[in-house]
């Protein structure tokens, strides 16, 4: 690992200031994204400012809905009480994801914000846009079966890893950010960005802009995350499809599906949202609104099989959501999750 | 590791004359431009594999430069333990030289053994390099820049980096573009002194901040219960407890455990009583080569603290993050559930 200086945040403005001056500079929170890079040499910050310490560890009621504080961490979120009864989708994304040790660790500041698992990301002998700007992106004729459908340009086709953010897309969180030049309010399906020609950035924050806490709004609905990963346990989701159903007696009123593991952010299907509106849940309703949300998909040379598998999760977990098919496990566990069973079971 | 480095040569100063394995000697080389590759002698395949991405990254570049013209460079390959290597500075480093018809040294780069080479790099060299085209597109053989002739090689140089050097320090530092910040030396670490909280014990240590836990464990510390598996967060055999919770110390940095409440492998037992999971686990048998171990029992107290009682698929799940080679998973799971029970 190459050298930086460390510093423990004392308090978010001290924390905002201090990364904000310094040009390479970085948070850390739990590490797991940021360190592991920094293992590889990836990254090489050149200073880390510790936001561990912070106190922004509490979940509190925030105007009728939850405001999970950024140093909260994911097996706390997982496990709360009103998290899993109001949002079983975060519970579920949270616990399918990586291991007790590691979301023990994370945070809800630094989940959203981990970096892509592109392989050639990781790997510093590899060209790379993302990594190092305007040396290409080995993925794109290389090995590119876990990278996006959607959304992604000659410059970069990485997807974003993390769980948690796909059902906080479906379920319009808000996010809480303190900068250089003040406050303010991202809703969360705005925090990450395409790539574009800017692979380097992941999303619209700017250096120095701190998460102090992630917003879950009021909502009254049903929810709930669907994975698929190549094993049965702690493994990224090579599809995955968070959905917020909310009633008026028989009829949708709204839906909301994120789906994950497609694109350079959680990828909201308006269309089919906006299919779904209005109508009474069918199997029949349900497959139009797959058909319509992958209708502008573009597979690479490796990954086309994530049209017919996300198309089979999106209607899975539309008909588990809407309650035409019984969820796998539990509401708000990893058991609910994840597609093809946990644990060897 | 050479014992002394010698200091390189700057950039602009005339080559010493030194011999090279075919009995040529670098003044009679003069008039043509010169690629001089240091690199162990030893075959590594890694270099091979890369050098095809590195041809691609130049073609990428600029196609239209590139031409046969540039095949009339000489390139040498030279062992970094020879003679040459000694007299220019580069002795048991990977290192590129790049000198002009002049025998003038115009640029070059040294790594360090084992570190990986940095594409960014290659394409700072090259924009370093290119020379300000005139209006009809060819390079000026200015007294200032580089020669059309100059820079040709100096792409072939850069296609040298893939066989031969392994980025980090260019010795000296290519210009910064916006892109591709200058590559610096490795700046000296300081260490901070830090007092670690381990098994109730207090401990006062000087470490870098780039030291994680786990090193500062079983280094500094000589508390080697604790294994290093895969050093990334993928396989569990470093789990400790944080504040009573299950963590990994390979990517928990030593200065982060400042203030915590840090339990090793080491402090489970109270004396010569074994934890109940400890028990357990010798118990059941629940392991073979015991190299997972330490991080399975550390996982597994931190589960049961609860005294829920789990289902198998419960604790398989909980357990996923400690991997066990030798799949001693069925006992892991049957130690687990007595635990939880008893
Ligand atoms: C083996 C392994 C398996 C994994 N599997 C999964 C999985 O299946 N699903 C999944 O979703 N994730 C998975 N992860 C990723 C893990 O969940 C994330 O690394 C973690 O959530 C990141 O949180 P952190 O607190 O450790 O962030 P850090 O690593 O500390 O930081 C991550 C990034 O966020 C920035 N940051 C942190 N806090 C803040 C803040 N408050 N404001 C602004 N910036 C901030 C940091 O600067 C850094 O850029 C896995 C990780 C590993 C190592
Ligand atoms: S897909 Fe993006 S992250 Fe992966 S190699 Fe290409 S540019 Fe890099
Ligand atoms: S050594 Fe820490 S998880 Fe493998
Ligand atoms: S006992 Fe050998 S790795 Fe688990």
């Amino acid at each position: 690992m190459y050298p930086f200086q460390y510093q423990r945040a004392t308090t978010p403005e001290q924390a905002v200031a201090a990364v904000a001056k310094v040009s390479g500079a970085a948070f850390v929170a739990g590490g797991t994204s940021q360190l592991d890079l920094m293992k590889e040499d990836v990254l090489r910050p050149s200073l880390l400012v510790d936001v561990s310490p912070l106190p922004l560890k509490t979940i509190s009621a925030f105007e009728g809905g939850l405001r999970l504080g950024a140093g909260v961490s994911n097996t706390a979120a997982a496990i709360h009480p009103e998290v899993q009864a109001r949002y079983p989708a975060v519970s579920e994304a949270l616990l399918a994801g990586a291991s007790t040790q590691i979301r023990n660790m994370a945070s809800m500041g630094g989940n959203p914000l981990q970096r892509t698992r592109c392989p050639y990301f990781r790997d510093p002998a590899q060209p790379c846009n993302k990594r190092e700007p305007g040396t290409g992106c080995a993925a794109l004729k290389g090995l590119n079966r876990v990278h996006a459908i959607f959304g992604a340009s000659t410059a970069c086709v990485a997807t974003h890893p993390s769980d948690l953010a796909v059902a906080l897309a479906a379920l319009d969180a808000q996010v809480q950010v303190t900068g250089p030049g003040g406050t303010r309010t991202i809703a969360f399906p705005d925090l990450h960005r395409l790539p574009g020609d800017t692979p380097q950035q992941d999303t619209t924050l700017v250096p120095g802009e701190l998460i102090t806490s992630i917003d879950l709004p009021s909502f009254t609905g049903r929810s709930h995350y669907l994975k698929v990963r190549e094993r049965a346990s702690y493994a990224f989701a090579l599809v995955s499809c968070a959905v917020a159903l909310e009633m008026d007696g028989k009829k949708i009123r709204r839906a909301r599906v994120a789906l994950g593991g497609v694109a350079h952010k959680p990828w909201r299907v308006p269309a089919a949202e906006a299919l779904l509106a209005g109508k009474k849940p069918s199997e029949k309703l349900f497959r139009a609104a797959t058909e319509v949300a992958f209708a502008d998909a573009k597979p690479l040379e490796h990954n086309a099989y994530k049209l017919t598998m996300g198309r089979n999760l999106m209607l899975r977990a539309l008909l588990e959501t809407s309650g035409l098919q019984p969820l796998q496990g539990p509401a708000g566990t990893a058991f609910a999750a994840s597609v093809g069973g946990v644990g060897g079971e | 590791m050479p014992d002394e480095l010698q200091p390189l040569l700057p950039t602009g100063a005339t080559v010493p004359n030194c011999e090279l394995p075919d009995g040529t000697r670098l003044h009679e080389l003069r008039g043509q431009p010169v690629v001089l590759a240091f690199a162990s002698i030893d075959w590594n395949p890694a270099q091979v594999y890369q050098s095809e991405i590195f041809t691609r990254l130049l073609q990428e570049f600029d196609a239209g430069i590139s031409s046969l013209e540039a095949r009339t460079t000489t390139w040498h390959s030279l062992d970094w333990h020879s003679e040459a290597a000694t007299q220019l500075g580069v002795t048991g480093q990977r290192a590129l030289l790049l000198l002009d018809e002049q025998g003038v040294l115009r640029w070059q780069t040294t790594v360090t053994p084992g570190q990986e080479i940095r594409p960014g790099q290659v394409l700072a060299a090259l924009e370093a390099l290119r020379p300000p085209m005139s209006v009809t597109g060819e390079a000026p053989a200015a007294a200032g820049g580089v020669s059309r002739r100059t820079f040709l090689t100096a792409t072939l140089a850069a296609s040298a980096l893939l066989l031969l050097v392994g980025a980090s320090t260019a010795a000296e530092p290519v210009a910064a573009t916006k892109n591709h910040p200058p590559m610096l030396p490795t700046p000296p670490a300081d260490t901070v002194p830090i007092t670690l909280t381990i098994n109730g014990k207090t401990h006062r240590l000087e470490v870098e901040p780039r030291v994680a836990l786990l090193d500062a464990l079983r280094e500094n510390l000589h508390l080697t219960g604790t294994k290093k598996g895969c050093d990334h967060g993928q396989c569990g055999a470093c789990t400790v407890h944080l504040d009573g919770q299950s963590a990994l110390s390979c990517l928990t940095l030593a200065v982060m455990g400042e203030g915590r409440q840090i339990t090793t492998i080491e402090g489970l037992a109270q004396g010569d009583d074994l934890h109940p999971v400890q028990a357990a686990f010798v118990k059941h048998d629940a392991f073979q080569c015991g190299y997972c171990t330490p991080g399975q029992i550390m996982a597994a107290a931190a589960l049961v603290q609860d005294k829920q009682k789990r289902s198998a698929a419960e604790i398989r799940e909980a357990m996923s993050g400690n991997l066990c080679r030798c799949a001693a998973y069925p006992n892991i799971i049957a130690a687990i559930q007595e635990t939880q029970t008893a």
